[in-house]
């Protein structure tokens, strides 16, 4: 069960990788579209440094569930590695449930810039008066899965722990020794 | 009472020459040491302009200042403050802003929570063109880093290309042709080098003046006795609004000066940049593209009856009239 | 409040809370013991600010760029050419991570993504060939900070941007001492395996018709470099921008000129490329938070008292600014600590006289060891991270010697401000 839904977990959050990395490319073609046209003296499409803050905004906030689920989030080990496998466990549950918490706290606060948006109908201060409310919408939901991202690795890590499944607990929330691709 | 005070770009002589010391010594001797400020600016907080009201209602600080332009992505009638090109001098400036200042103030209450002390200018945002332009029609087909809305729907009104890039890449891309023209103050694009690669100064403030509104958070300032309420807006007023004003009149006129070649320049060395002031025509123009394209559109972007407060006020003291 | 918050950080860090959290944490506590206001009210505002940003695309781009030059194997015969030319020097493969991440440099304006490149191709060399693993991937880490030094350089427009100074012109002063200290790198390898030569795994001699040999595989990475960058001075495309354009060629060269660049290797790179932006990001948010935090609270008015109050001589008040970013450059992340002290250090050393190009260069120096020095040190994380087993300790050790040499950068600039200078004044 617990197997099951890390698995799941992780899948998911690949093809939100997946979809990001798209995202990017499709901002690299909108830039260089923009480039040539101007190059030529074809007008311009506009907009596209604005399209590429949103975008960035949103690799900013749905990847960081990720980058969690990979272990890419920088930890120091300088005094972990010192100490005996229980202690380390003790450790890596700790590291998680304050980034839980953290997380969570985060994205509690993020809403407010959301709410203001919708509250006021804000648009971006551009040619393109994009309204706000998608690009923060995006954003703001890229928090809200990182949440909840967080806090099922939580259940998980406490699940192995509980079990005593030692790999499974490091392959969860251990310290990344073995980035497989 | 301490402040926590939010000022404008710190770059720039407004934040250094009349915030810094108003709120660092002036404030506490205008107001008999009721009052006190610590100041730092958005740019330093590593926040944007744009969001600087947004904090200020929430009351992360006291006091806060931004463009004005800079915030309308929030409140769309904000833009009535700082309509481009109708006013050409300080003093129209002055008198346009002072009309506004009764909408400013309830666009602040109900859209940010905050109370308004003051309104100080930037320098009137003028031309910077590479190659010959002798009139605001010679714009047409040009490429123009400009910004602000309305700044931008202008230059498309015109048959010019609104471009957005920052302050820093403009030298470079005006000498690399990436754009034709470029607008800012005429004393940054002096400091910045911008004659070094540019030919034409067009001083018609065809991206307004970027009103600076330096508000206070509501609840923070309605907190205060009706005494200290009169003693902070009339220490801003004195000690803040004043003087930015008066520097304006003399400081465009040194900046045109420093960039043309023609008068006394006090900041250094004179470059020698054509100076083409505008034309009757090239007012009409404007004035009639504003009245029939930029401002009803603005209108209707603010919506409810802010056209018709508009032509009662600002409209009034410039001369112009939303049809 | 400073040193109350490094104390902090290095406890909480040492607690192996992921240190974007902890910067977050930290700015919290900034927030409820050192100011009145509500600063978390801020929280979210901050973010959005900090994650909507046009510049910071570029490091997403720039990485994207080397994962696509690893994928399509361009990266490592880049890796293996230079290994030719530069294994027969005391310390082997450790030349060919400097110049890999030299060379790089000149097409990445982001020194984490450069780091991210070399690191993947050379980090399985070390431990089949046997190097100590410390100087091996200190070298890369350090060699990778070369990124924002030699142009193009996110940094320097940052600056750019923050003291209105002409990007192009800083690019162009980023380029002699950011090749004097890729050689100052290399002589300091050298140096230190004549030394101790266990560090430095095998010393390899190629033969010349073999060197020469490979010297084509050098060829996509100099094509590279003349798209990116003559894309910005021929006046096609803004510095941002040209690391769209270099996207598309590193993808070019991957087809027509590399292994290839199928469907899968795609998805492996997007997927490499999202991971560590990402990891970045949280660092920079959490950041950027803390900064936020850190000057509500007077972090502004502590430094210019600190500096304008010293009442030191011109170069006395430059010698104070430089110990302070050493400082601050253990603790803070390094766009923040751009943002948050440029405003206040370069219009007081500009009025003392000293040209803002050339302090930008001194400050990009700066910038670099501040990348490669503990606790916080983005560069030292990246490396770590490609590493398959092993602590970061290492890589801090291995570091090092580069920091020296970088110290020594500082004073040659000082003493010969034109090894900046000169290049922009004759462009
Ligand atoms: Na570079
Ligand atoms: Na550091």
């Amino acid at each position: 069960m617990t197997d099951a839904l890390h698995g799941a977990l992780r899948r998911a959050n690949r093809i939100v990788a997946l979809i990001l990395g798209v995202a990017l490319l499709l901002t690299v073609a909108f830039i260089l579209t923009d480039v040539i046209l101007r190059k030529f003296g074809w007008g311009s499409l506009g907009g596209s440094d604005e399209v590429s803050g949103y975008v960035m905004a949103a690799v900013a906030s749905w990847g960081l569930a990720c980058a969690l689920l990979d272990r890419a989030h920088v930890r120091i080990d300088v005094l972990r590695q010192k100490l005996a496998q229980p202690s380390q466990a003790a450790m890596d549950i700790f590291a998680m449930i304050v980034t839980n918490g953290v997380v969570l706290l985060i994205a509690w606060h993020c809403w407010p810039v959301l709410q203001k948006t919708l509250e006021r109908g804000s648009r971006a201060n551009t040619p393109l008066e994009t309204p706000l409310w998608i690009p923060q919408g995006i954003w703001f939901s890229g928090w809200l899965w990182f949440a909840l991202s967080a806090t099922l690795l939580s259940l998980i890590g406490i699940a192995h722990l509980a079990k005593g499944r030692r790999a499974e607990f490091d392959a969860a929330i251990g310290m990344g020794s073995e980035l497989q691709e | 009472e301490e402040l926590a005070i939010v000022g404008s770009w710190s770059n720039l002589p407004l934040y250094q020459d009349f915030e810094t010391p108003f709120w660092t010594e002036k404030l506490p001797e205008l107001t008999d040491g009721e009052f006190t400020a610590q100041l730092t600016s958005f740019d330093q907080m590593g926040i944007a302009g744009s969001d600087v009201y947004r904090m200020l209602g929430d009351g992360v600080f006291d006091v806060g200042a931004t463009v004005a332009d800079y915030t309308v992505g929030d409140a769309p009638e904000l833009e009535g403050l700082d309509v481009p090109l109708v006013a050409t001098t300080p003093a129209q400036a002055q008198a346009m802003v002072e009309a506004a200042r009764p909408m400013v103030d309830d666009i602040m209450r109900d859209r940010f929570g905050a109370e308004v002390l003051g309104i100080a200018p930037y320098p009137p945002q003028v031309v910077f063109c590479k190659g010959e332009v002798a009139s605001l029609a010679d714009l047409e087909g040009k490429k123009v880093r400009g910004s602000g809305r309305m700044t931008t729907k202008f230059l498309e009104a015109l048959g010019a290309e609104g471009i957005n890039i920052a302050f820093s890449e403009v030298p470079g891309s005006l000498e690399r042709g990436v754009i034709d023209c470029a607008v800012t103050g005429a004393g940054s694009g002096y400091s910045a080098g911008w004659w070094e690669v540019s030919d034409t100064l067009m001083t018609i403030p065809l991206g307004g003046w970027d009103a600076v509104v330096i508000a206070m958070n509501a609840d923070r300032f309605d907190g205060f006795s009706e005494d200290q309420q009169a003693t902070l807006k009339s220490a801003v007023a004195e000690g803040l609004e004043a003087p930015a004003w008066a520097a304006a009149e003399g400081g465009l006129d040194n900046d045109i000066a420093c960039l043309t070649g023609t008068g006394d320049c006090a900041s250094g060395e004179a470059a020698s940049m054509t100076l083409v002031e505008p034309s009757e025509a090239d007012v009409e123009t404007a004035r009639e593209i504003l009245t029939t394209e930029v401002l009803p559109d603005w209108a209707e972007r603010a919506g409810g009856d802010w056209a018709t407060r508009w032509n009662e006020t600002v409209g009034q003291a410039v001369g112009v009239t939303i049809q | 409040m400073i040193w109350t918050v490094a104390i902090s950080l290095l406890g909480l860090m040492a607690l192996s809370i992921p240190v974007g959290i902890v910067l977050f944490i930290l700015g919290i506590g900034v927030g409820e013991f050192y100011s009145a206001f509500p600063l978390l009210r801020g929280l979210g505002q901050v973010i959005w600010s900090a994650s909507n940003s046009s510049t910071l695309i570029a490091i997403p781009l720039f990485v994207l760029l080397g994962e696509i030059l690893v994928r399509g194997g361009v990266a490592e015969r880049t890796y293996a050419a230079l290994d030719k030319w530069l294994s027969w020097l005391p310390g082997g493969l450790v030349h060919a991570n400097i110049a890999t991440a030299t060379m790089f440099s000149a097409t990445s304006g982001s020194s984490v993504a450069t780091a991210a490149t070399v690191a993947t191709v050379a980090m399985p060399q070390a431990e089949k060939l046997n190097y100590d693993p410390r100087l091996f991937s200190g070298a890369i880490a350090a060699g990778g900070t070369l990124g924002i030094l030699i142009p193009p350089s996110i940094n320097l427009i940052v600056y750019g941007f923050l003291t209105e100074t002409s990007i192009p012109r800083l690019f162009s002063a980023g380029l002699i001492p950011g090749l004097l200290m890729a050689l100052a790198f290399i002589a300091v390898t050298a140096a230190i395996c004549l030394a101790r030569p266990h560090l430095g795994g095998p010393s390899r001699s190629f033969g010349w018709s073999e060197r020469a040999n490979s010297l084509v595989q050098l060829v996509p990475i100099i094509l590279l470099f003349a798209v990116v960058i003559g894309s910005i001075y021929a006046g096609w495309a803004t510095p941002t921008e040209s690391a769209a354009i270099g996207v598309v060629m590193a993808g070019l060269i991957a087809i027509f000129l590399g292994d290839g660049l199928g469907p899968r290797a795609m998805a492996q790179a997007l997927h490499g490329t999202i991971r560590i932006s990402a990891m970045i990001m949280l660092v920079v948010a959490g950041a950027s938070f803390l900064n936020f935090a850190m000057t509500s609270a007077g972090l502004g008015r502590q430094l210019t008292e600190m500096i304008e109050g010293s009442g030191l001589s011109p170069f006395g008040t430059l010698l104070l600014v430089i110990a302070l970013y050493l400082v601050l450059g253990f603790f803070i992340e390094t766009l923040s600590l751009m943002v948050a002290t440029i405003p206040i250090v370069v219009p007081i050393m500009a009025g003392l006289g000293y040209d803002k190009v050339w302090f930008g260069v001194l400050m990009i120096v700066l910038i670099e060891m501040a990348l490669i020095t503990p606790p916080v040190g983005l560069n030292l994380f990246v490396v770590q991270g490609a590493r398959k087993s092993g602590s970061i300790n290492d890589v801090i050790m291995g570091a090092i010697p580069y920091v020296l040499v970088m110290i020594c950068m500082i004073a040659a600039l000082i003493a010969l401000p034109g090894l900046a200078l000169w290049l922009p004044s004759i462009l």
